[in-house]
């Protein structure tokens, strides 16, 4: 079959590969139909996250239809339009039962790598380096799908192919930001990052009863994506004073919650950035944190922040002094899509949570290193670059 | 850039190797999400069993509901190693919780380069390294 296969750093090319096969009684086969370039690869073709092998196949926000199934499935059958959740997770091991999703202890099979980095390993996810299980993307024709009673998920009539492929990841994600940092009625929201996952992460708080939402980044087409679908408000952090304009909207109290959906490559227009890019370039630290300075440093006192930018590891300049006085909780993890995707499909047939506008780009899956380029160097004003096996 | 992915994939290694010369000094414990009552220490599936002469294995209520823990300690002289008992451990809870142990996926797509070596190495033994 076809794949979009990770070559090298910042390089990507679509070759063939063999399809792959049921490994597990409960895996399924799923035949592509949309799969999405998502921020979190970004990460990985810059060589970031330095666990890819020559050949790797990248993806994993994507759906499709189930054509076979292993003997233990009992929720699928051959036919079955279904979206699939990036994590994969066993459904049973303690994390699973609360609902934590990614810190499945059962879903990895190279948990030793990230062991070893960060004292535990999170599950695995689809081609998302070997740090994450090696599994095999979903940029490709085919993809197994492991746990599939517990990671994939019928979509409902109602809801379009278009739209169900962005509860597979972004609106999971951004709407488990807006949750897990308790987002509530009254509440001013600030949100860094208006990719899809920053917008999902907007709506979530406007749905979930927020008084004010306010998204930062500084691309003009992806701010008008924000207050048009998620019904926020936006600031450009090259033109206004972020500061300062959080302060003023939330009544000097600074916004009570902060979701930074920005990522270890934050760009900034001020002296750190060049000084967080040499850093990063000397491997002096792993990422660039410059979203989540400002995210703690703009939050009120009490208040809550909340991490869903993929970092590897070590950030250089944290304020930890800031975060200790102001009493603040810091909290981030990956995805736990199991928790959320039934809800949003829901709010996706209600007309709540709207999703198509972040594909700006659909094209062929044998055109898919020209969409990567496009995503990373925001060309075109590209949000999202969809591919079509 | 190019310095990144082998240091990495090589400080995986050697930590591993360094942790089979090292001396066993404690136990490998995890916890599984099963209630102590429904667990024998001559019944726990998957490869433990084959192990279980080599070691001694210890059953405790887990605080809180969150299971049983199971540890696992390599006495002197044992020929059985770290990165087996981990191995064993990681399967055996897989298998009271899920059912099964899962298995890469595959057939493989990835080609074996000079740089991607060390990493190879390293998933090779995914479930024999780490920190458990
Ligand atoms: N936690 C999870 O499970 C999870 C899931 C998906 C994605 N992610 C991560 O979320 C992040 C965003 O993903 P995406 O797909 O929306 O990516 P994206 O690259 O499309 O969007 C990132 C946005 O951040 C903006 N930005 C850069 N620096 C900024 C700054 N200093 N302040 C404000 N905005 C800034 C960029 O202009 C861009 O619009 C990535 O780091 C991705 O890895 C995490
Ligand atoms: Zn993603
Ligand atoms: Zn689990």
């Amino acid at each position: 079959m076809r794949a979009l296969q990770w070559q090298g750093v910042n390089k990507l090319a679509v070759g063939t590969v063999p399809d792959p096969q049921l490994r597990n009684p409960g895996d399924v086969i799923v035949k592509v139909t949309r799969t999405v370039t998502c921020g979190s690869d970004l990460h990985l073709l810059g060589g970031y996250i330095p666990f890819m092998e020559k050949g790797d196949v990248l993806g994993h926000e994507f759906i499709g239809e189930v054509v076979e199934t292993g003997p233990d499935v009992r929720n699928h059958r051959a036919g079955d339009r279904v979206v699939v959740s990036s994590f994969i997770s066993c459904g049973n091991c303690w994390y699973c039962d609360q609902k934590l999703y990614s810190l499945c202890d059962n879903g990895n099979t190279n948990p030793a790598i990230t062991e070893t980095l960060w004292g535990q390993a999170p599950s695995g996810c689809f081609g998302y380096s070997h740090a994450m299980g090696g599994n095999a993307g979903s940029h490709a024709e085919y993809i197994r799908v492991p746990f599939a009673d517990v990671g994939a998920f019928g979509i409902p009539d109602a809801v379009s192919d278009e739209r169900a492929l962005f509860a597979s990841d972004s609106a999971s994600t951004g709407w488990m930001g807006a949750d897990l940092s308790g987002v509530k009625p009254g509440d001013v929201v600030a949100v860094w990052g208006a990719g899809a996952v920053g917008q999902m992460a907007a709506r979530a708080a406007v749905l979930l009863g927020a008084d004010r939402v306010i998204v930062i980044d500084r691309l003009e087409n992806r701010l008008a994506q924000a207050r048009q679908h998620a019904g926020a408000e936006t600031l450009n952090y090259e033109r206004d004073d972020i500061a300062g304009e959080l302060r003023e909207r939330s009544g000097g109290r600074g916004p009570d919650v902060c979701i930074e959906a920005v990522g270890m490559e934050a760009h900034s227009p001020g002296p750190q950035f060049g000084y967080d890019q040499l850093k990063q370039q000397l491997r002096l630290q792993t990422d660039r944190p410059v979203a989540v300075r400002d995210a703690i440093h703009a939050c009120r006192k009490g208040g809550s922040v909340f991490v869903l930018g993929v970092y590897a590891g070590f950030v250089d300049k944290f304020p930890l002094g800031a975060l200790m006085n102001k009493g603040l909780t810091v909290r981030g993890a990956q995805m736990h899509g199991q928790r959320y995707i039934p809800m949003l499909l829901d709010r996706m047939a209600k007309g709540e949570l709207v999703t198509e506008h972040l594909a700006t780009h659909v094209m062929p899956l044998d055109e898919a290193p020209r969409g990567y380029r496009m995503f990373k160097d925001k060309d075109d004003d590209c949000v999202r670059a969809v591919f079509i096996p | 850039m190019i310095a990144g992915p082998v240091a990495a994939g090589a400080a995986v290694v050697a930590v591993q190797r360094r942790g089979r010369r090292r001396p066993h000094r404690r136990s490998h414990v995890v916890t599984v999400f099963r209630p102590l009552a429904e667990l024998e220490v001559t019944q726990l599936p998957g490869s433990l069993k084959e192990i279980t002469d080599g070691v001694e294995i210890r059953l405790a209520e887990a605080p809180g509901g969150r299971g049983t823990e199971i540890a696992v300690r390599i006495p002197e002289g044992s020929s059985v190693t770290d990165g087996e008992v981990r191995r064993a451990l990681r399967e055996t809870r897989s298998l009271l919780e899920a059912g099964d142990v899962l298995l890469p996926s595959g057939p493989p797509t990835t080609v074996p380069t000079a740089l991607n070596r060390p990493l190879q190495m390293a998933t090779q033994h995914g479930r024999e390294g780490g920190l458990l």
